[in-house]
């Protein structure tokens, strides 16, 4: 190999480690969007199903911890949540709780499609085991299944 | 310089060499080297793995509706959603005519052709629920070897199975 062939390896392997950083920030964000929203469509559930926001809530607040864990790791500053967070639609009763809460789960489980596709074997993983935990709580709300969670739209595109 | 009356006289002859070996069909000669066409990339492998898994699990849902009708209703909407995968990926398989095949791994042939179904509805979903399980897990350890667009495709119905198993869990059988 010529110093020149190793000067590009090392380019492309920091392409690959800021492109992965980078995916990491974007998750984070999702995260602290879906906490701040389980926020407001806990507010409007009751018995059983505000348990189950609260417990969603919480798998989201561990989430976002250990994003930003990673995050440092890399020497990175994570991402911090905004105050506020515009709602896609209104929200006064439970059942536009539900697809609020849905609406969270499918916002992030896209999120973690992209770290799928931007990092390196491990963070790989570790975004596809998120989309099935994340797929996993929409299908909860949303009473039934998805062919392609994380793909706004079907059929996926290349 | 090269003398024009002798140029053309090997010309010639060279020609007639050739035109001889055109009409005699190429019966001697090293074969043209693009007729070996490229091997196939190493995720075709993979993918042509998940396909055979895919086709796999269709064959168990099949055989389970078939064993039990009353559990259409149920696994009918998972059924379709696994064909759906099947086209998605079958539309990613790209092999270049006459490439030699991928060898198939273990994996891939581990499946049974013909599924054997238990003898109860309910444990006809345990046995669904427990291939979805393995499934979606196994879709994870396949993510490394692929591009990332079928990384992509990969961990979406890894989810979708992931949901499947959800699903499942929560089925009641019919009575």
């Amino acid at each position: 190999m010529t110093g020149a062939d190793a000067d590009a390896g090392r380019g492309v392997g920091a392409a690959a480690a800021t492109a992965g950083t980078d995916a990491l920030q974007s998750v984070l964000a999702a995260e602290n969007a879906a906490i701040f929203g389980y926020g407001v469509a806990g507010a409007y559930l009751a018995g059983a199903r505000q348990g189950t926001a609260t417990a969603f809530w919480n798998d989201h607040r561990s989430a976002s911890d250990t994003l930003a864990a990673m995050l440092r790791a890399r020497g990175t500053q994570p991402v911090a949540a905004d105050d506020a967070y515009k709602m896609p639609f209104p929200v006064h009763t439970s059942g536009e709780a539900v697809a609020l809460a849905t609406f969270l789960e499918d916002g992030v489980t896209t999120a973690y499609l992209g770290l799928v596709a931007a990092g390196d074997a491990g963070l790989r993983r570790f975004g596809a085991r998120a989309m099935q935990d994340c797929a996993v709580r929409a299908a909860f709300w949303r009473g039934s299944s998805l062919a392609f969670p994380g793909f706004p739209g079907f059929p996926p595109t290349r | 310089m090269a003398d024009p009356t002798r140029r053309r006289v090997l010309t010639t002859s060279m020609l007639a060499a050739l035109a001889a070996a055109g009409s005699a069909g190429c019966a001697s000669g090293r074969p043209w080297p693009w007729a070996t066409p490229p091997k196939p990339a190493p995720d075709v492998g993979v993918l042509r793995d998940v396909i055979a898994a895919e086709d796999a699990m269709i064959s168990r849902y099949a055989a389970v509706i078939s064993a039990f009708p009353a559990l259409t209703g149920t696994v009918s909407p998972l059924l379709r959603q696994h064909q759906q995968h099947l086209v998605q990926l079958r539309a990613r398989l790209v092999i270049p005519a006459g490439a030699p095949s991928p060898s198939a791994s273990p994996s891939a042939t581990a499946h049974p052709r013909r599924p054997r179904i238990p003898l109860s509805q309910a444990a006809a979903i345990s046995y669904l629920r427990a291939a979805e399980r393995d499934e979606a897990a196994a879709l994870i350890g396949w993510l490394a070897a692929v591009t990332p667009s079928l990384a992509q495709l990969f961990a979406s119905i890894g989810a979708s199975e992931a949901t499947h198993v959800a699903v499942l869990r929560s089925a009641r059988s019919p009575r």
